[in-house]
């Protein structure tokens, strides 16, 4: 095997500690070298993906520790997925925000593309690792850049952000080693399929306290209300690429960290309807407060809030269907959240403030940028024939093989609210009278290829979903079968 | 060294209360700052108490009475049996270093705000709401 | 590839070309969907027989596409008012912006209506109901400057939530009857009111409230009257029929059950509701000024009638209720038409500030009073067969007396309106601002005047209509609809000689026109719009003297408790209140980090107290 998951790792933190080197000879380095890094994630993953399709799951030890020992990198069907998912998005986003601002100083993006880079490259950590207190690390390293991107704008509100976001942030932190210091001193160990194996013999009242732990502390990670608060400043003042990069990979990560402790190492019942509960009470919370609001990005952000509520919901209902629709909506929703922050951000370019209000009419400014979001909201909301509608329909179709009426039925209201803000949106995008001056801001060619691949995504998908359904099976199956990743780890002797 | 022996095991139960108690006591001091006081240097300041308290709640459960530093020498080779459990440590240590990050941005942001806000009471810091 | 499949693919290139070709020629784009429309509906009708089937997979999911007579009668509807609609629409959209916008969105809502009558699983339902609805969606708020908030999102809110129900029903109908496919829902009894009740219940809200019935018609007047007209031709012609389409299938359980009296009461709540939108809608349309409203409120009334006659559940009321539905797309879209044309060359279609059109656009004036005649259900015109035919089921079969005053009082108080479009925008004096007012354009002109022909023939041999229309009910499972080409028999076996009572009727009429513009050609004389007599009153400046203003004063003074009782002001406080709650919850987020602190370490003590309760 020629290339390893832990290639995932090495090469950002190669790539993070060159680029200042790399900067004094083309000073354009700061921006490409992340690029070639991410595309390289991408090449890792699709062959990841091929060499687990041909011979099964991958579990690498690090430092020549064994399984239980040492630190582990896995690649199941499950987080191969994920990882795909996760490096192609952030390559794209990287595509998008390649001439990010390049009115600023060269010192001022080099910090921008290695704090992205390796935001997303803890991401794709936190979803391969196979230890507990691994995925610890890689929460930090995401939290630290995320954090400091927030703030990456100098300004007065992304401080602010950047500051609720550090300090829920750093709660989430001390929960987590709190959790995963219960969990160590009752099963002795920090790899999750050891602790998952070892788990029944824990006495049912800690395992309870260290389930809870953990689920406050990723429910942070996860957008969990009422966990959240710092999602939306976050989002809306993050720089564009990055609030997608929270929509489409961090988010994910996040839930993936919160599927993976609830699913796998724990055993606890009533958790799945904890999940379905509170999955629900953020989707509806966060939906209802998205629709009053007079910020472009805020919204999106509730939004994304809102969706993750639906994934957790889908993971809550717990079957197979189910968790296959939760996949299918997280890949969903990271391709067309990230589509929508990405033209949202022109528009944003292109006004004063950043106020829906504003955006009166600029169709004729920016039509395909406009084009672009017009197909993102209906895709989100799920209308057919967008990748929206399938992954909806198949969390509302497991919902109903558990006869969960009201569930549907709250889905559904929940939607509609979805869709009168989103649609109010695109009504003034298209339909309201335009006011002010000309376009000052065009899409740049790298930003318009970025979002015609996201687009096309979603209307291939849309029509034919069975080109990636099967993934997202296997998949949702790997996640499922917890003895299967248990036996495989501790048995695998690298 | 033996005298120091003797004497732990005199105190044992108290010297194993006074570890936990303080443990849990800087992680409710770090809270009660974070979640009261207005100064954003303070809260600050109560994250880090609170990382504290965790971490010294870390190594406190990894000691073993007695035992002997994790490492293996020649000529000691079955100290496995009386060694303090290494593995609490190498945690600490990673989350101090992490700690440490994150305390380091946390006092910039708060710079980044005074400069901004000319205030330091968090209750001041809510353009962003609802 | 599948025949079927080329339709949809020739609907979809055509919406995308052309809106690729506006960026090159405005002008050719009309063309381009007319000739692509016409092209799809060419390969349908040759290509396709009734029976036609066609199976795949996708998704997991086993889809059929298929055609049933039942599905072809609503595909004439479609692929007729279309191409008509487009062939009108190629003058009136002219100079009109974004049309490529237009025809796109046009295109595709064609491709939608068609899609939802192919189907023969829910899932494709569904998928193209969807399509159907936003794709309207996209043409309603084309006009809607300004007021995008308000009208279009309602159209949309309203869609939203009739497909939401349709979408909670197929979830169920898979879990309870482990099948997707329509035909076997039906079989093993989905929409059966004894087993599953929600099922048929969700599935006629969703249908229901795409056939704009009483009470979620709101949405339907100002999307219609907004849109421009010749997409309302169809949308009130033809997409407002798939909801009757699907409200037909749900009752086939109803009549194919084995005991019918048990549902006896659907029957009766539908057939209110039908009731209730029929007079809602005809008093509502007395008081608009604005023809485009008036003619809105009209179909929201027409489809009243329709969900009647559906709701009888007997052989004569489906066939009523078919026969409107053909014949209240044809003689609506040629209104809609007209007071299109109207708009087009007088610029209004505001009724007090035009009148006397008739000297200047004669052929619109022409297509109006056969339209209107047909609206009116006057003899001899198609309108009058329908009417018949629903009056007759009412009375004979369904024994439903007050049903049957009430809607008899609606069509009555229909020629009221009726009267006043005909009037307020064709007869009368001219005003002088109309004085160079032209005829409409030929291609405007053809697509009415086809309209009026079908309306008049469908009249006079109502069996052209019956013949598809039983046929249509021999496929959702009646049995031995006996019809000839003038005349339909009825449960007893009485014969009625419908061509011939309208002849008669509209000979009788006739001759009486005659008589009496013969007697008082004579003592006309010219005044003016304004020029009316005040009964000894001297009218104040301000005061409008046209007669439109307060055309129906003295009815609308009698029915003034009915126009208090209103709908769009129920539905808008709902909103407003929702919203004002909503805004409470927004506030959880107050900006505050330390708050945010602090709903975490509650959220976590709360866990650790209830932490039984909540883990076992």
């Amino acid at each position: 095997m020629v290339i390893t998951p832990v290639h995932y790792i090495v090469a950002p933190l190669i790539a993070a500690f060159a680029i200042p080197l790399l900067i004094k000879i083309h000073k354009d380095a700061a921006r490409i070298v992340p690029g070639i890094v991410l595309f390289y994630n991408v090449i890792v993953s699709l062959f990841l993906m091929n060499h687990i399709a041909e011979h099964g799951m991958i579990s690498e030890t690090l430092a020549g520790w064994q399984a239980p020992w040492g630190i582990n990198l896995v690649v199941t069907p499950f987080t191969g997925f994920l990882a795909t998912m996760v490096s192609i998005l952030g390559f794209i986003i990287w595509l998008y925000g390649y001439r990010f601002k390049r009115t600023l100083k060269g010192g001022e993006v080099k910090y921008y593309e290695i704090l992205q880079m390796m935001m997303i490259a803890g991401s794709i950590g936190i979803i391969i690792t196979g230890d507990i207190f691994n995925m610890f690390v890689f929460i930090e390293i995401v939290g630290i850049s995320a954090f400091s991107l927030t703030a990456f704008y100098r300004s007065r509100d992304g401080a602010e952000a950047g500051f609720k976001y550090l300090l829920i942030g750093g709660f989430a932190s001390a929960f987590l080693l709190l959790g995963i210091l219960i969990i160590y001193t009752q099963t002795g160990t920090l790899n999750m399929a050891q602790i998952a194996e070892r788990m029944p013999d824990v006495p049912q009242q800690m395992k309870i306290v260290a389930l809870i732990f953990f689920l406050v502390a990723l429910g942070i990670e996860a957008e969990m209300f009422p966990l959240n608060g710092w999602a939306p400043d976050a989002y809306s003042q993050a720089p564009s690429p990055t609030s997608a990069t929270f929509a489409a990979v961090v988010s994910v990560a996040g839930v993936y960290a919160l599927i993976r402790v609830v699913f796998t190492m724990f055993d606890v019942e009533g958790v799945n309807n904890y999940l379905m509960v509170m999955g629900f009470v953020t989707m509806l919370i966060a939906e209802i407060a998205a629709i009053s609001q007079k910020d472009l990005k805020r919204m999106l952000a509730y939004s994304s809030v809102g969706q993750v509520g639906l994934v957790l919901i889908a993971f809550g209902i717990g079957s197979n269907l189910a968790v296959f629709g939760a996949l299918f909506l997280m890949l969903n929703h990271g391709v067309i959240k990230s589509l929508l922050f990405m033209a949202g951000s022109y528009f944003i370019y292109n006004t004063d403030d950043k106020k829906i209000k504003s955006l009166n009419g600029i169709y004729k400014k920016l039509p395909i940028v406009s084009f672009f979001f017009a197909l993102g909201a209906l895709a989100i909301i799920g209308f057919p024939p967008f990748s929206g509608f399938w992954s909806k329909f198949y969390i509302l179709i497991s919902a109903a093989d558990e006869k969960y009426v009201f569930l549907i039925i709250g889905i559904l209201l929940v939607t509609i609210i979805e869709l009168t803000y989103y649609l109010r949106v695109v009504g003034r995008i298209y339909f309201a009278k335009q006011e002010g001056e000309p376009a000052s801001h065009k899409p740049s060619i790298n930003a318009l290829v970025a979002m015609s691949s996201l687009a096309l995504f979603i209307i291939v998908i849309g029509v034919y979903p069975d080109l990636i359904m099967p993934h997202i099976q296997s998949a949702a199956d790997a996640l499922l079968d917890k003895s299967n990743y248990i036996q495989q780890i501790l048995s695998i002797k690298n | 060294m033996m005298e120091f022996q003797a004497l732990f095991e005199q105190y044992r139960d108290l010297i194993t209360i006074a570890v936990y108690g303080t443990a849990i006591a800087l992680i409710v001091i770090g809270l009660y700052a974070v979640l009261m006081k207005k100064h954003l240097v303070k809260i600050v300041i109560g994250l880090s108490i609170m990382d504290a308290g965790i971490h010294l709640l870390f190594v406190a459960i990894g000691y073993i009475s007695g035992g002997t530093a994790p490492i293996f020498s020649p000529g000691n080779e079955n100290a496995g049996a009386r060694m303090v459990d290494p593995v609490p440590q190498a945690l600490v240590l990673t989350a101090i270093v992490i700690g440490f990050a994150v305390t380091a941005l946390a006092l910039s942001l708060v710079i980044r705000l005074y400069k901004h806000h000319h205030t330091a009471n968090i209750d001041q810091l809510n353009s962003l709401k609802w | 590839m599948e025949i079927i499949a080329i339709i949809l693919l020739i609907l979809l290139v055509g919406s995308m070309l052309t809106f690729l070709i506006d960026s090159f020629s405005s002008k050719l784009t009309g063309i381009t969907a007319f000739l692509f429309s016409l092209a799809a509906s060419v390969v349908f009708f040759t290509q396709i027989p009734s029976g036609y089937q066609f199976k795949f997979q996708l998704a997991g999911l086993d889809l059929q596409w298929g055609l049933t007579d039942y599905s072809y009668y609503f595909a004439y509807i479609i692929f007729g008012m279309s191409v008509l609609a487009l062939l009108y629409s190629i003058k009136y959209m002219e100079g009109k912006g974004r049309l490529g916008y237009f025809y796109g969105s046009f295109l595709l809502t064609i491709l939608g209506m068609f899609g939802v009558v192919i189907s023969q699983d829910f899932v494709s339902l569904f998928i193209f109901w969807e399509i159907m609805t936003w794709a309207s969606f996209l043409l309603v708020i084309y006009n809607a400057y300004y007021k995008v908030k308000t009208k279009g999102v309602k159209y949309m809110i309203f869609s939203a939530i009739g497909a939401y129900a349709m979408l909670t029903a197929i979830v169920f109908i898979r879990v309870h009857y482990d099948t997707l496919l329509i035909s076997e829902a039906i079989a093993k009894g989905a929409f059966n009111f004894e087993q599953y009740i929600y099922i048929p219940i969700f599935l006629l809200l969703g249908f229901s409230i795409k056939a704009a019935v009483m009470p979620f018609h709101v949405w339907a007047p100002s999307a219609y009257s907004k849109s421009p007209m010749s997409f309302t031709t169809i949308f009130s012609g033809a997409m407002s029929k798939m909801g009757v389409f699907g409200i037909g299938l749900v009752f086939t359980s109803i009549y194919l059950g084995t005991n019918p009296e048990n549902f006896y009461w659907v029957r009766t709540i539908l057939g209110w509701l039908g009731g209730i939108t029929a007079v809602m809608g005809t008093i509502y349309a007395l008081i608009q000024t604005d023809a485009k409203k008036l003619l809105a409120y009209s179909s929201v009334a027409q489809l009243g009638y329709i969900v009647v006659g559906l709701s009888t559940g007997t052989k004569l009321g489906i066939m009523a209720a078919l026969y409107l539905t053909v014949i209240h797309a044809v003689f609506k879209g040629a209104l809609f038409m007209v007071a299109g044309a109207v708009e087009k060359q007088a610029g209004t279609t505001d009724m007090t500030k035009i009148s006397g059109l008739i000297r200047r656009m004669p052929w619109t004036f022409l297509v109006a009073l056969v339209s209107i005649i047909a609206l009116a259900g006057m003899p001899p015109v198609g309108g009058f067969v329908g009417k018949w035919l629903l009056y007759e089921a009412l009375i004979t079969e369904s024994n439903n007396y007050i049903l049957v005053v009430v809607v008899f009082f609606s069509s009555t108080a229909a020629f009221l309106y009726s009267y006043r479009f005909l009037y307020g925008l064709f007869l009368g004096q001219e005003e002088k601002d109309t004085k160079d007012v032209k005829e409409a354009p030929i291609t405007m002109l053809i697509p009415m005047l086809i309209l009026m022909i079908i309306a008049i023939v469908s009249g006079a041999v109502p069996g052209l209509i019956f013949e598809p229309a039983a046929k249509a009910m021999e496929a959702i499972g009646f049995q031995d609809v006996t019809w000839q080409m003038s005349s339909l028999t009825n449960l007893w076996g009485d014969t009625t000689n419908l061509g011939l009572i309208s002849m008669l009727i509209g000979a009788v009429f006739v001759i009486v026109f005659v008589f009496i513009t013969l007697k008082g050609y004579k003592n006309t004389k010219d005044v003016g719009t304004k020029d009316i007599s005040t009964s000894g009153e001297i009218p104040k400046e301000w005061e409008n003297l046209s007669f439109q203003q307060d055309f129906f004063q003295p009815f609308q003074r009698a029915a003034a408790p009915l126009y208090s009782m209103n709908m769009n002001k129920i539905w808008k406080n709902l909103g407003e209140n929702l919203e004002a709650f909503f805004g409470f919850f927004r506030k959880l987020y107050t900006g505050n980090g330390q708050t945010y602190a602090l709903y975490v370490v509650i959220f976590l003590v709360v866990l650790l107290l209830f932490k039984d309760v909540i883990f076992s």
